[in-house]
């Protein structure tokens, strides 16, 4: 099987995190995944990424700036070649502390927002959090970074979509994210308290039209989910195909909720050479191409588009990542996805936050 | 659930009115610097030449109207558009006037009429106003046209304005200008009291509303183009550019995104030094490939989807 070239590194470098988001999609037991990497080891993964043709690297987590050692892991990103970006929460670092790290070689930033108002932000992160990343917000453009921002969407704040533009806006945002929440891990233990209604997502997108018209909008990445339609997601641009996720513990996977699934040997590094892990571990092979696919995808002439949507999501709802992803209207398991949306209709249930653990 | 009461005539014609306030280029930056008076010769050229492309495509828009009409009355008169531009004889009408304008700042008549000046952006502006009229009613066609309404206006601010920052220009130059002050006040006066008595429910009214809007996105995208071709773009600070020789081009890397680049992207990048502006870009390929079809356009589009990427910047 010829494999293809990987473009995006998605190195984690920590489950660890001060927040608890009850729409964290990180394995729910992250204790079983400790930080086993230490820099020296993140540059030489770096390194052979670079060979294996990746050009970019998101030093994510967890919270990646809980390391004490992300200078040293930055260097050696930024130094194997590879534009290095960092995805945080924006609670831990000042900017002292992200001018150093732009030395290092970082050239870009992505924080999380979790709402527009600050109570309302607190509340889903678990712990008093917004008024700090505002700041951090501040300290990104001040030095010259290029600023995402992300936003994670739900029932809960999809209501002050207009509110959390205008906040984007004014951080200077040269992009916004608009990631509605993906039901894995504790998203999924949520998801009657967290999946929107279509009117509320209808809403959104004419929210979010609007906006896109304004003279000097940030560019607004938003799609309407999965579950609303009746289309599958084309997850990670395929299995294995341009996307690698390193986990905090070295395992090498094609995303990071690929390792619940049961039954599928994935590689360590520094066990065996990165490109090794990519190209022959078994688990990355279970699922590349199309010669898993089953019917309907099959035979389906959008297989080319999304890949058959998420093996990720026809385990968690389904038992069997080789089924086609239920969120697709022409897969047998859809029936799942409507009970879903129906439930959503209901009043929601209270959120449990995200806990180390597992329970 | 019934339909929303038609507007009366008056508070139709206000909504008009005031999409046009709003949406009419006379509110592009663009026009605002040429009545101002800080474009450059070149940028004046560069705007009479692929103006011309519209001006070009009037009479074939008017063509296409009358084509529509069942009155002999409506017909009589709109054929009088097309003799206006085209004139009854050669060498006169607007077009010819137009030709005199671009003249006058400079241009060759031949150049002109060749359209090599005219700009990818230009092109599709125009034959989208043309494909408008093809594939739209009478009512919705004579709405378009509406822009007449401030043409008049804009026209007398122009003249002005030529009169006092542009003394290069010659006073011949300006007949054009001069011709449709009075033109454009009585087509558009023609075309309102049609569109008046013919959009007769709100469905209609909205659809003629509609259609003004669209011919407003048209002209401004016209002067976006020009604008455009004029701005001087550069690699932005926040793109990596990577050597992809190996598949046979290269490679930008932004954050959370890489664009790849191949034919003659990786030339026509290295171009973009901020010093050159995306017309002298787009001649300077042309230069280097005096044999190739279609570089102009390639280079402009280029230009267009790399800044809509983030790759290129336009500095100040």
């Amino acid at each position: 099987m010829s494999t293809s070239r990987p473009l995006n590194l998605i190195a984690e470098l920590s489950y660890r995190c001060p927040l608890r988001c009850a729409y964290c999609s990180n394995p729910i037991a992250y204790r079983d995944f400790p930080d086993g990497l230490d820099a020296a080891a993140w540059t030489r993964a770096f390194d052979q990424a670079a060979q294996l043709g990746v050009v970019h690297v998101g030093l994510t987590g967890g919270e990646p700036c809980l390391r004490d050692d992300l200078e040293e892991i930055v260097s050696g990103a930024s130094n194997a070649g590879l534009y290095t970006h960092l995805v945080t929460a924006g609670t831990l670092l000042d900017r002292e502390g992200l001018r150093v790290l732009q030395e290092a070689g970082l050239r870009s930033v992505q924080l999380s927002l979790q709402d527009a108002r600050e109570e309302s932000a607190d509340r889903i992160a678990g712990v008093k959090a917004h008024a700090r990343k505002l700041r951090f917000g501040e300290d990104v453009r001040a030095l010259g970074f290029p600023l995402t921002v992300n936003v994670v969407l739900h029932r809960e704040n999809l209501g002050r979509l207009e509110s959390i533009i205008a906040l984007a806006r004014s951080l200077g945002a040269r992009s916004l994210e608009l990631a509605n929440t993906q039901y894995h891990g504790w998203a999924l233990r949520n998801r009657a308290a967290l999946l929107p209604t279509r009117r509320q997502l209808d809403e959104a997108s004419q929210v979010v039209a609007r906006a896109r018209q304004e003279a000097d909008a940030p560019e607004i990445l938003f799609a309407m989910p999965d579950y609303f339609r009746n289309r599958p997601k084309p997850c990670m641009g395929g299995w294995g195909q341009r996307m690698m996720v390193v986990t905090p513990d070295g395992r090498v996977l094609p995303c990071h909720g690929a390792a619940e699934l049961p039954g599928l040997e994935f590689w360590r590094f520094p066990e065996r050479e990165l490109a090794d892990c990519w190209r022959d571990a078994p688990g990355m092979n279970a699922f590349r191409g199309e010669d898993w696919m089953r019917e309907p995808c099959r035979s389906c002439e959008a297989r080319t588009r999304d890949f058959g949507g998420c093996r990720c999501q026809a385990f968690a709802l389904l038992g069997d990542p080789a089924e086609a992803d239920p969120a697709c209207g022409l897969a047998p398991g859809h029936g799942v996805i409507e009970a879903a949306r129906e439930e959503a209709l209901a009043d929601p249930p209270d959120l449990i936050h995200r806990s180390a653990s597992g329970s | 659930m019934s339909e929303p009461a038609a507007w009366s005539p008056e508070d139709f014609e206000a909504q008009l009115r005031a999409l046009l306030e709003d949406r009419y280029h006379h509110r592009h930056p663009f026009n605002l610097r040429m009545h101002a008076g800080t474009l450059t010769q070149e940028e004046i050229r560069s705007w009479a030449a692929n103006r011309y492309y519209y001006q070009t495509r009037i009479p074939i828009k008017d063509g296409l109207i009358v084509a529509k009409a069942s009155d002999p009355d409506f017909r009589r008169s709109w054929v009088e558009r097309i003799h206006d531009h085209d004139g009854r004889e050669p060498g006169q009408g607007g077009l010819e006037l137009w030709l005199v304008l671009a003249e006058s700042v400079g241009l060759s008549r031949a150049s002109v009429e060749s359209f090599e000046e005219v700009l990818p952006g230009v092109r599709r502006a125009c034959d989208a106003y043309v494909d408008f009229v093809a594939s739209h009613d009478l009512l919705e066609s004579v709405a378009s046209s509406l822009t007449e309404l401030y043409a008049a206006r804009i026209m007398v601010d122009r003249i002005a304005a030529f009169e006092n920052h542009y003394p290069w220009v010659g006073d011949s130059g300006l007949d054009y200008f001069r011709s449709r002050t009075t033109q454009a006040r009585d087509d558009a006066q023609f075309g309102l009291e049609h569109v008046r008595a013919a959009a007769q429910t709100r469905a209609e009214q909205e659809r003629c509303v509609a259609a003004l809007g669209r011919k407003c996105e048209i002209l401004w995208g016209l002067l976006d183009a020009v604008e455009r071709a004029h701005a001087r773009p550069s690699l932005s600070p926040h793109a990596q550019l990577r050597d992809e020789a190996s598949e046979g081009g290269a490679m930008v890397v932004l954050p959370e995104r890489a664009v790849k680049l191949g034919g003659s992207g990786p030339e026509i990048l290295a171009l973009c030094d901020g010093a050159r502006s995306t017309r002298e870009v787009a001649r300077a390929v042309q230069a280097r490939h005096p044999d190739a079809a279609g570089v102009w356009d390639e280079a402009h589009d280029f230009v267009d989807e790399m800044s809509r990427a983030g790759v290129l910047d336009f500095g100040e």
